[in-house]
């Protein structure tokens, strides 16, 4: 569905993505494990064009883009099929959590207001949040602004909704509520990419576990693959300093 | 000079000075309606680093900022005429350059003078607004021009509110300027009514108290609109 190849990201002279391709079929849910500073964030901020790769192409079903050559156009196709979730949340903060929602489906997909408004309540309730439609991002938790967040991408019925880190900026009680719900749209069958440091998000909810080092991608398989018969000494030391002590695999 | 305050005069010239309200609302709004977007758009090329326009914005806005605005008057006023005057007459149009109102060279004035302080105002203004609201906007399918329309203007323009309501404040009193390229506003007509009988201290009362009561009322008006537009708390970065 979502294939990706070759692709290069540099700024300035520190070249962050060094080549990584990805393949991502319908209904996987691939998280990507990685040091801080490994690419992570940027391998996904290039994909929805946030940032723009410098080399490299996509295909996205049927559309097929070259980085260098792509136009305002193919990066609006593209974006109406991606969805995004970002670590600091990112809520629009002039707008309520049910406008919040719906501002993506009435202005980017011209979806009818009320029409928008039904799927947005729906979005709302499915994350547990169907007490504060009304309520300002700052009037929310963390947690629950996140859960707005998710909303906002699951409400865009996206093929991909992008995952960057969503729980690293919640105090650790907060960690719970938002993983719940990410699992839960993951076992309706959404196509999700995950960054994520949560390793039990990894092995129980992920089909496919990307370990990305230094701008490459190092090692991928199953959960169990990595987790458990991790090849590369890399992933091998990386895994070692995130897990319990007493997490043992085979090599 | 008579011993005391003569209070007929100071009634009568209240509402000398009154009538010059019309004016000075009429070119606080024409330079309001020019400079508001001009100093937005302005400010867009700033903050995008817009090449060539970013280095002229800069370089007018010193311009304006470092010279006062009664300069800015006396050289608009004698050379402007001057320049269009030659102008005409080498393209043998036939106009009294000297016979236009002088209303036109307020506009002009007030409105570039405007517009630099806005360009600094939203320039700030829009610098408060985390990058991170632009790229949520994006991520859900909404255009740059749809995305400041409805995310980005909105938030910056709470936090601009104070600072166009004094620059609004400023832009009223400083047309008082007017006076010195025959503005027919608040300050000149009171003024001209002084002098027949010198009673001017009366009449810098009249004046002080017009303006006082015009700026008051500007005031109040932002701050309730203020309070309409700031529902919300604004996205920390
Ligand atoms: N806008 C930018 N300008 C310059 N350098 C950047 C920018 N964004 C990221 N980088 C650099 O790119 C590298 C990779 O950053 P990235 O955010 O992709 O890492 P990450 O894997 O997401 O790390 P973390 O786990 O800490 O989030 C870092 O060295 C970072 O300093
Ligand atoms: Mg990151």
């Amino acid at each position: 569905m979502l294939e990706i190849k070759d692709i290069h990201k540099s700024f300035g002279d520190n070249e962050v993505l060094k080549g990584v391709d990805i393949r991502i079929d319908k209904g996987d849910v691939v998280v990507i494990l990685g040091p801080s500073g490994s690419g992570k964030t940027t391998l996904l901020r290039c994909i929805n064009f946030l940032d723009r790769a410098n080399k490299g192409s996509a295909s996205f079903d049927d559309v097929h883009i070259d980085f260098n050559t792509v136009s305002k156009k193919q990066i609006h196709d593209i974006r109406q099929k991606i969805a995004f979730v970002f670590q600091n949340y990112n809520l629009f903060a002039n707008k309520t959590a049910l406008e919040n929602v719906t501002e993506g489906l009435v202005i980017g997909r011209k979806v009818r207001k009320k029409e928008a408004e039904e799927i947005a309540k729906q979005a709302l309730d499915k994350v547990g949040l169907s007490h504060k439609y009304n309520a300002y991002p700052s009037e929310l938790s963390g947690g629950q602004q996140q859960r707005v967040g998710i909303a906002r991408a699951v409400a865009l019925n996206p093929d991909i909704i992008l995952f960057d880190e969503p729980t690293s900026a919640l105090d650790p009680e907060l960690v719970g509520e938002v993983l719940a719900v990410m699992k839960d749209i993951a076992n309706e069958g959404t196509t999700m990419l995950v960054v994520t440091h949560e390793m039990s998000f990894a092995k129980d909810v992920a089909n496919r576990v990307i370990f990305m080092d230094d701008g490459v991608i190092v090692e991928e398989g199953s959960p169990t693959d990595i987790f458990i018969r991790p090849k590369e000494e890399r992933t091998q030391k990386f895994l070692k300093r995130v897990l319990p002590e007493d997490y043992t695999f085979y090599i | 000079m008579s011993e005391s305050l003569n209070y007929k005069f100071l009634w009568d010239t209240f509402f000398v000075a009154l009538s010059g309200v019309p004016v000075t609302l009429f070119v606080t709004v024409v330079a309001l309606l020019i400079a508001l977007p001009a100093g937005f758009l302005l400010a867009l090329t700033r903050i995008n680093k817009i090449p060539i326009l970013n280095r002229l914005a800069q370089v007018y806005v010193s311009f304006v900022r470092g010279t006062p605005v009664i300069i800015q008057i006396f050289i608009v006023y004698s050379s402007v005429p001057l320049l269009l005057d030659s102008f005409f007459k080498a393209n043998s149009i036939n106009m009294k350059i000297y016979e236009v109102n002088p209303i036109w060279y307020a506009f002009i004035v007030f409105s570039f003078n405007t517009t630099a302080i806005l360009i600094e105002v939203f320039r700030s203004a829009l610098g408060t607004v985390p990058k991170g609201q632009l790229e949520a906007a994006h991520s859900v399918g909404l255009t740059n021009f749809q995305a400041y329309r409805r995310i980005i203007i909105p938030q910056a323009l709470v936090v601009a509110m104070p600072n166009i309501c004094t620059a609004t404040v400023n832009l009223i009193k400083a047309t008082s300027l007017g006076y010195a390229m025959s503005l027919q506003e608040i300050t000149l007509k009171a003024k001209v009514a002084a002098n027949a009988g010198y009673n001017y201290v009366e009449a810098y009362i009249d004046i002080f108290i017009v303006y006082l009561i015009l700026c008051s009322l500007v005031e109040f008006a932002f701050k309730r609109y203020e309070q309409r537009l700031a529902r919300y708390k604004p996205a920390s970065a």
